[in-house]
């Protein structure tokens, strides 16, 4: 481990004086370092390229909503239309012109929230006695109970879980963000998957009543492509038209 | 229509080497050419939604090329994307083994400038498993290498947006988050064995 985060730490141009130098001596003499270092580069270009497709797709939808939302003349084929057709054409293009202008104006992540915000059921199932209670706090909708029940020396991920969505049920977004965003990371240190379809989804739902819309659309849309996700149906009937519109307002 | 600035070829390349208003750069990359690569696609068979992921990788190409410092003022930018678009278009084609009809026709459209530009943007197919690869680490991991590694983060300013104690945390997460991806790269056959080949000579 130890080799590894070397290489790391050279990678990361962390490491001072002769470190680097010799670093570099080591991998050029030894084979399975060489290996190691190419991996290690590799990993970090597909990090890049990643975040660099990701970024140029966020553009694409916005150049896309500015393309649907101002009509603009074809300068290609031109087509012979009778007067009244192009009134007709020009009424319509107003009515969706102001329809957009309207939705344009009245679209926020908050309103996306409001629209898409459903609570979460709690099948029962047994567990520990400070789950039980728990269940039994959520299930009566009593969610000052919920987080009080809550132990940080305790906590299981579906007690994060669950505390959560009794802070998200009374409106304490930043608080259910801290606990959903402990159950991903609670899973991905262990390997695990407890709650975390779950956890994702309200995560994103939490940053949209934050109107924070560029944090829950990378998380709507990972959503959205994993067709076991638990949640996937109910992503797909969202409208990303309606979060690109927000994402480009909110960028302006 | 919003215009994202205008730019000349030279003012565009300087905007991406800088990286400061990279979207604005991309943005005018969409305004000034997709239109015109994108009828090009369909005029090959493609459908909308393919000139529109053919753009996509063609706009990311050609910004790694020239971060990479390799594009050179040989031709236009315009054109420059085109040959790469029609370049990804033809491996696309070739992928999906449609008519030797419709591939014949579009390989006298290439020349040996097009097979030159095929050089510079390396092998798509390998990157979108390499990009596969990085979805798969989840959204904690995949967050903090993306922070560090794309957004040039420090790892101070990576405590302030991650819900981590303290640097120390984040470093190790880091180094476990990367290590979980090069063993992911590892465990793929065709990467795995590409970089025997590079060790080996």
């Amino acid at each position: 481990m130890e080799q590894n985060q070397t290489l790391i730490d050279h990678l990361d141009n962390s490491l001072r004086g002769d470190a680097s130098a010799e670093t570099q001596e080591m991998i050029n003499n030894d084979p399975e370092l060489i290996r190691e270092w190419h991996y290690l580069r590799l990993a970090v270009d597909a990090i890049q390229d990643t975040g660099l497709y990701e970024d140029v797709g966020t553009v694409k939808e916005q150049w896309k909503i500015q393309q649907t939302s101002v009509a603009k003349p074809s300068m290609g084929i031109v087509r012979s239309i009778t007067r009244n057709a192009a009134k007709i054409a020009a009424m319509l293009i107003l009515v969706g012109g102001g329809a957009a202008f309207f939705k344009y104006a009245t679209i926020s992540s908050g309103s996306l929230y409001d629209k898409y915000y459903t609570s979460y059921s709690l099948n029962t199932s047994r567990g520990a006695a400070d789950e039980d209670a728990m269940d039994k706090a959520y299930q009566a909708r009593d969610w000052q109970t919920v987080i009080s029940l809550f132990s940080p020396a305790k906590r299981t991920n579906k007690t994060d879980f669950l505390t959560g969505m009794a802070n998200l049920e009374l409106k304490k977004y930043d608080e259910a963000i801290e606990h959903f965003e402990q159950v991903l990371a609670a899973n991905a240190q262990a390997g695990t998957d407890y709650f975390q379809d779950e956890s994702q989804y309200y995560l994103a739902i939490s940053w949209l009543a934050k109107d924070k819309v560029n944090e829950a659309l990378p998380i709507l849309e990972k959503i959205r492509a994993d067709k076991n996700h638990l949640y996937h149906d109910k992503v797909e009937q969202m409208s990303f038209l309606d979060l690109r519109l927000v994402q480009y307002k909110e960028s302006k | 229509m919003k215009v994202a600035g205008k730019y000349t070829d030279a003012e565009l390349l300087a905007a991406i080497k800088d990286e400061r208003n990279l979207n604005q750069a991309i943005l005018f990359i969409y305004q000034q050419y997709a239109a015109s690569t994108s009828s090009f696609i369909i005029h090959y068979g493609g459908s909308e939604q393919d000139a529109d992921d053919v753009f996509q990788e063609t706009v990311v190409s050609f910004i790694e090329v020239v971060k990479k410092g390799n594009f050179r003022m040989e031709a236009s930018i315009k054109t420059f994307l085109v040959s790469v678009a029609k370049n990804i278009w033809f491996n696309e084609l070739k992928k999906r083994e449609r008519s030797g009809h419709r591939e014949k026709i579009f390989e006298y459209g290439r020349d040996q400038k097009e097979q030159d530009i095929s050089h510079q943007i390396g092998d798509l197919e390998k990157k979108r498993q390499l990009r596969d690869l990085v979805h798969n680490l989840g959204e904690p991991c995949k967050k903090i290498l993306m922070l560090f590694y794309y957004e040039n983060l420090s790892m101070k300013e990576l405590v302030e947006h991650l819900p981590y104690e303290n640097e120390q945390v984040v470093r190790n997460k880091k180094y476990k988050c990367l290590q979980a991806l090069t063993g992911f790269i590892k465990s793929n056959p065709a990467i795995a064995q590409q970089i025997s080949e590079i060790v080996k000579s």
